[in-house]
């Protein structure tokens, strides 16, 4: 089993790669920091994962050189597991390039990062609610300080291929819950 | 089965209505911050603080502070004198001039040099070019750079000097490759990569290669002609916007327009500063310092065999003809296949016998940035660009060496300094 770190530019997904694995990878606050995937290897469940940190990509449509490589990782690890990386303030972008993942068949985990800028934005998430729509475990987290880590390490096994019939089934009409944006 | 992009939208709809919740929106301080540096009224003002501070910073920690309150003096007045004590052979030796200093002739005597520039040898200035001057350069310019990284600045700097870079065909976004290389090329170049079109890379990385010297350069430059630093910066910024316009012009291929996210505002923190400046630095010795020595030995080896002075009797006239500086320039010009900044170094030497003058020095030192890339960015410009690409970026440097260099001496000799 391989996990790959997916997600759009400048979500967060070097400090995930580097908090998980150790390892010493470029994160700075611009998008395009990893032009190139990274590997690495993380302890889950006592053995060892090959954890692959791959650029940033708005789509599964590459448009630049970097989400091409993006594209192109997915295709070559058919037996991955993908941890999905959305900024939390952002979720409607973010689902987008998760519901392609899904589409494609892959076991998706993801998660909501930058949990604190959402905050500080007074956006608030229905974790339950949006795990129940997408049947795939959400977490939110906050990569900088750590939060949510553990809980995110401990669902990667429940990640399971989703069928997007499904989704929208449980998307149904879409009552509205609250004041949208 | 795959949804169509619309579908997908709509669902994408359908789920965040029931789940997403936005409150109201208050205004915070780091809003007010993040406005401040974006709108060009205030935001121009404060990039420029900004970038007066980097390159303070640069000068007094790295040139003033480091170099010369301490390297200098440590390699000059103690390292080189106890090497020309101890170390065997003497003034003269073959294998002394390579490893510790080839002296140089003054009426027909061959006198012992008195500074790491000049000596020329392995130990001397191989040692001295690294890290007397450079590690201290490289270490300041990445101590910056992370900061301004982990802020989250650059995308802003980006979105100021968008309008100006379109008008050459690059967006904002060039920025961030421009200052990487200016730290280090390599890096520069695989930050090109984010660019939409092949014509937005390939212009991107001949620009990039051509006109934006490297850390290690600037600080040795730096350190050799501090009071040409501004005209030399600007010689490089008129080249890199010049060429760019006509690059823009000629290269088939759009430079569509790339909406970039800016990020907002975040603390940087201590750890993450402290790891990226530890393998920034640490992959710079590893590079450097073996092709500095390498370096040094080989413009050693063809000043003993003569080979050096050929070159200049076959090429000065071309390199005085065109560019208006002496052939002797021809050593600095073959270190920088190498290094730029052992290049710079060797050009150093040739300053310190007096043979040049200033127009000359500035000349030579606008050729050094422009006129090839270091071997390892040349290496990584053949594995980034298509071979057509490569020979596009190459073509395309020869022309600008030539032209820009030539324009240089023919603006010199309107001025009467040439």
């Amino acid at each position: 089993m391989k996990i790959l770190l997916m997600g759009h530019p400048n979500v967060g997904k070097s400090v995930f790669f580097n908090r998980l694995t150790g390892a010493k990878v470029f994160e700075s606050n611009y998008p395009g920091t990893t032009v190139d995937f990274m590997r690495g290897w993380m302890r889950l469940e006592g053995e060892d994962v090959e954890l692959i940190d791959v650029p940033g990509a708005f789509s599964l449509e590459p448009k630049d050189k970097a989400e091409e490589v993006a594209v192109k990782m997915l295709e070559e690890n058919r037996d991955s597991v993908v941890v999905c990386v959305l900024d939390a303030s952002k979720v409607e972008r973010g689902l987008y390039l998760a519901l392609e993942i899904i589409e494609r068949g892959y076991p998706v985990i993801v998660a909501l990062n930058m949990w604190d800028v959402a905050e500080d934005k007074n956006i608030r998430i229905d974790v339950e609610k949006l795990e129940r729509i997408l049947g795939v475990p959400v977490v939110p987290t906050t990569a900088i300080s750590g939060e949510g880590f553990k809980e995110l390490v401990s669902k990667i096994k429940e990640a399971a291929p989703v069928k997007i019939e499904k989704i929208i089934e449980n998307a149904g009409g879409g009552e509205s819950a609250a004041v949208s944006g | 089965m795959p949804l169509s992009v619309d579908e997908r939208w709509d669902l994408i709809e359908k789920i965040s209505k029931q789940t997403v919740e936005f409150g109201a929106y208050k205004h915070t301080l780091k809003d007010a911050i993040a406005e401040l540096t974006v709108k060009p009224l205030t935001g121009i003002p404060v990039a420029i603080a900004v970038l007066y501070g980097f390159w303070s910073f640069f000068i007094d920690f790295a040139g003033t502070l480091f170099t010369d309150g301490f390297m200098v003096r440590l390699f000059d007045e103690h390292w080189l004198p106890w090497l020309q004590s101890v170390f065997p052979g003497g003034l003269g030796n073959p294998f002394y001039a390579l490893m510790v200093d080839a002296g140089h002739w003054e009426n027909g005597v061959l006198v012992a040099s008195d500074n790491c520039f000049e000596a020329f040898g392995v130990l001397t200035s191989g040692f001295f070019v690294p890290f007397g001057v450079v590690l201290w350069a490289v270490l300041a310019f990445y101590l910056v750079f992370a900061i301004l990284e982990d802020i989250g600045y650059l995308p802003r700097l980006a979105v100021l000097v968008d309008t100006v870079l379109h008008k050459i065909g690059l967006h904002g976004y060039a920025i961030v490759p421009t200052f990487l290389a200016l730290g280090c090329n390599i890096p520069g170049v695989t930050a090109t990569r984010p660019l939409e079109t092949r014509k937005q890379r390939f212009m991107m990385i001949t620009l990039l290669s051509v006109f934006v010297p490297c850390g290690a350069q600037i600080g040795i430059m730096q350190d050799l002609v501090p009071e040409l630093m501004g005209w030399i910066f600007l010689t490089l910024a008129i080249g890199y916007l010049g060429f760019g316009f006509i690059l823009n012009k000629i290269v088939p291929g759009r430079s569509p327009e790339i909406i970039m996210d800016v990020p907002p505002y975040r603390m940087p923190t201590l750890r993450n500063i402290g790891r990226k400046l530890w393998i920034r630095t640490s992959r710079f010795l590893l590079v450097a310092v073996p092709f500095v020595l390498l370096g040094c030995l080989i413009v050693g080896l063809m000043y003993l065999t003569g080979a050096m002075d050929w070159l200049a009797t076959v090429l000065g006239p071309f390199l005085m003809g065109l560019f208006g500086v002496p052939g002797e320039t021809v050593s600095p010009l073959i270190a920088g296949f190498l290094r730029k900044d052992l290049a710079v170094g060797v050009l150093g030497g040739l300053m310190e016998r007096g043979i040049m003058t200033t127009f000359q020095v500035f000349t030579s030192v606008v050729l050094l940035c422009i006129y090839f890339p270091c071997l390892a960015t040349f290496a990584l410009m053949l594995k980034e660009e298509s071979w057509k690409e490569f020979i596009g970026s190459i073509a395309s440097l020869v022309v600008m060496v030539l032209v820009y260099g030539g324009l240089i001496h023919l603006v010199g000799i309107m001025l009467g300094v040439a």
